[in-house]
């Protein structure tokens, strides 16, 4: 049996078993390349389900939906290793209990689904541990990670510079994002106003700051931001940036289990301080 | 025998039009994204995208627009205008969709008040289009009652030649003959013939559509909370629609001294119809994406007699969440069948 | 003739030592250049981020975060907190092109008013030396322009 059967068979008992009372997935979307979030409520909708490596997004962000998970009652949701990494975040910042998930993890590799072992996001530790040892990066974004290291800071502002210029402040990289569940973002606060919410490069040079900022040490570097932004800027990089530093400084790497400290809310006595004069 | 201009023209053209005071703009990629710019020579230009990914509006409506600057002292308070800078634009190689979204714009921006801002820059604006012969599956000018084609907005229409040497010129306006007057000397005669159109299948029955959101019955259908699941809130549709036009004014500066700006916003936001008190009236997705497909198909046909969409498709196209317009208006027509 | 660069320093200090210790440079008649603007903080682990993107936007040349040496905090661990946050926020300031030259942090006890003194000077001069911030400051003005479009 394909991993996608298995899969399908398996939301549709957990439906009609009511174990939960619904299941987030991956259904078609408007093209064959594209799939689309699929909220299954009975078993017949479990049958539309796809696992297979058009499956990208991370789906977990929409486990904090207002309300969802108020019930108490439990939501089966498709995830690949970067969603397990975000439920524990979730479950780490006190926004959701994991108990409540029941996970149907799989993973792909060029090209290939597999599903994953485990059903509670607490089952995934060694793949979580497996992960942080085997970080790896693509050549082709390696090699544009290395360029803009190897520019003088002149350059390099130029370079975001040019790129945050396309933004348009449609928000769509904060809205996909798992890890912004804020109820009210920094940037619509009026009250003080930090950074401008006009779409002026300044404005949109703050905003992608901020952004960055608030993610250091949470993003689980799904893509999601970057493959959302409809302006193509590559968002992947500075998440990406930002993730080797708090591992490099901090030896953290999000979202490893649900009782892991938040890297900015914790500290050690000893922390590297290179920098300070 | 019609008259046709070359491609191998388009640099004269351009020459001519730079020296007449001309600012030509015109389908551009650059720095992996592409848009209508300002351009120097023809060959900045990409006349072979199908649609660009920003929209026309851009150029009438930017993103962010100063309207005046304010210096508040205890004798006075000082004010200082900002218009839009009047140069003499002709956008060459605008789609047909997007000229259309102009002319859906214009009673909008002209109703009750004259929206200084965008007719200036409409009055100083020539659009040359060019007809599609080359569509993708998301674009839906047809199910509108557009064509790829279609001359609303336009004030020249080219046509594709078949041989792609250059294209049929068709004069719509005054404008757009007194622009192309300046480049009498380099069009031809010509019967050469032009290119089959774009074919685009037409995806849903817009009649039947708006018959359906008429009905007040459907205002609270379960049917918005199930389309709309999904949707994240973004503004990624509503800022590359080339037809949406809500804006937002901020103050940027401090109670003495700043500017006053009109910025875009979106019906997706949650705080668009955040009031004061805390109380949001469309307080659910569902209800934002309700009001996004009853503006255009609803209320503005009721009254402009217009919908304000001109099927160019680049909300389904961009969604992140592959939601958009012809789902949702093709999931209407079932329901109405 | 125009007038020569005088750069522009915001401070955001903690209270209890290095807005002492600047105090202590003031009452032993130390000198140091006028460039700094210091805001007074109850502590460095309430200077947020956003503070300094503020400095910024308000056309600062460049930006000093100073606060308890480690293990002096007031509030026992204020500035450990803030150490963390400041190594994230640098290495993102250092990544989309943002000198960090114009951004320093040091700690500085009520103590240590030659210390604060002779900062400031090297911190005033090292930013003289760079010369105005003028990739931010293009930014800025194009905000206060009217669009060309």
């Amino acid at each position: 049996m394909s991993i996608q059967e298995q899969y399908r068979k398996k939301a549709a008992e957990l439906l009609s078993s009511g174990e939960v009372k619904l299941v987030i997935g991956y259904g078609s979307g408007s093209t064959p390349d594209r799939r689309r979030a699929l909220f299954a409520r009975t078993a017949d909708d479990a049958a539309l389900f796809h696992v297979d490596a058009a499956c990208d997004a991370n789906l977990s962000g929409y486990l904090v939906n207002e309300g969802l998970l108020s019930d108490k009652k439990k939501i089966g949701i498709f995830l690949k290793p970067e969603g397990i990494r975000s439920v524990n975040i979730l479950a780490a910042e006190s926004q959701l209990d994991p108990d409540q998930i029941v996970i149907l993890g799989f993973t792909e590799e060029n090209g290939t689904v597999s599903g994953l072992q485990g059903t509670q996001a607490s089952d995934f530790t060694s793949l979580m541990t497996a992960l942080k040892e085997n970080r790896t990066t693509s050549e082709k974004e390696q090699a544009l990670v290395d360029k803009i290291e190897a520019m003088t800071p002149q350059e390099r502002f130029a370079f975001w510079q040019a790129e945050f210029e396309k933004c348009i402040k449609c928000y769509a990289c904060r809205q996909v994002c798992p890890m912004c569940y804020c109820k009210r973002c920094i940037v619509d606060n009026n009250q003080p106003q930090w950074v401008h919410t006009s779409s002026h490069t300044l404005g949109n040079f703050e905003w992608n700051l901020v952004r960055a900022f608030h993610l250091s040490g949470r993003c689980v570097e799904c893509g999601g931001c970057d493959r959302a932004c409809p302006v193509n800027i590559p968002l992947r990089l500075i998440n990406r940036r930002m993730a080797n530093e708090v591992l490099d400084a901090f030896d953290h790497f999000s979202g490893m289990n649900q009782n892991q400290e938040p890297v900015l809310a914790s500290f050690k006595k000893d922390d590297p301080e290179t920098f300070i004069l | 025998m019609t008259k046709i201009l070359l491609r191998d023209k388009l640099d004269d053209c351009l020459t001519r039009w730079h020296a007449a005071g001309f600012d030509v703009v015109g389908p551009v990629r650059k720095n992996n994204i592409s848009q209508y710019a300002t351009v120097k020579k023809a060959g900045e230009l990409d006349l072979g995208i199908i649609l660009p990914d920003r929209t026309l509006k851009d150029l009438f409506f930017p993103q962010t627009e100063p309207m005046f600057s304010y210096r508040i002292s205890k004798q006075k308070i000082d004010t200082e205008e900002y218009l839009p800078p009047g140069r003499q634009r002709i956008i060459f190689g605008a789609r047909a969709c997007d000229a259309s979204a102009m002319a859906i714009d214009d009673p909008l921006f002209g109703w009750d008040y004259q929206d200084t801002y965008w007719f200036k820059r409409r009055n100083e604006t020539v659009i040359v289009t060019i007809a599609c012969t080359a569509a993708d599956e998301f674009c839906m000018c047809t199910s509108l009652k557009l064509a790829p084609d279609s001359t609303q907005g336009s004030d020249i229409l080219l046509r594709p030649l078949g041989d792609n040497r250059g294209w049929q010129v068709e004069e719509l306006t005054d404008r757009g003959r007194e622009a192309f007057s300046r480049i009498e000397a380099l069009l031809e005669e010509s019967p050469a013939q032009t290119a089959a159109l774009a074919d685009v299948p037409i995806k849903f029955d817009l009649d039947l559509c708006r018959e359906w959101l008429q009905n007040p019955e459907n205002f609270e259908s379960h049917f918005w909370k199930e389309i709309s699941m999904r949707c994240i809130g973004c503004g990624t549709c509503t800022f590359l629609c080339p037809t949406c036009h809500c804006f937002d004014f901020q103050d940027e500066g401090d109670t003495y001294t700043g500017i006053r700006r009109k910025n875009w916003d979106s019906c997706s936001f949650a705080l668009f119809t955040m009031h004061t008190s805390g109380r949001n009236p469309r307080s659910t997705q569902s209800a934002r994406w309700r009001q996004r497909i009853m503006h255009k198909f609803n209320y503005f046909p009721g009254k402009f007699n217009l919908n304000s969409c001109s099927g160019c498709g680049r909300c389904t196209r961009e969604c992140p969440v592959d939601m958009g317009i012809i789902e949702t208006l093709q999931e209407i027509t079932k329901l109405s069948q | 003739m125009s007038k020569p660069f005088e750069p522009k320093i915001v401070a955001f200090v903690c209270t209890y030592c290095t807005y002492a210790g600047a105090d202590l440079a003031g009452t032993s008649r130390l000198k140091y250049p006028p460039n700094i603007r210091m805001v007074r903080l109850p502590c460095t682990g309430r200077i947020s981020p956003m503070f300094i993107l503020k400095a910024l936007q308000k056309g600062a040349d460049g930006v000093l975060v100073s606060g308890c040496h480690p293990g002096d905090c007031h509030f026992t661990h204020g500035n450990y907190h803030a150490r963390r946050r400041w190594t994230v926020f640098r290495a993102l300031l250092n990544f989309t092109g943002i000198p960090l030259e114009r951004i320093r942090f040091s700690w500085i006890s009520a103590a240590e008013g030659v210390k604060f003194a002779e900062l400031i000077s090297s911190l005033t001069e090292d930013i003289r030396k760079l010369g105005p911030f003028e990739q931010y400051k293009a930014m800025i003005h194009e905000t206060e322009a009217p669009v060309s479009l």
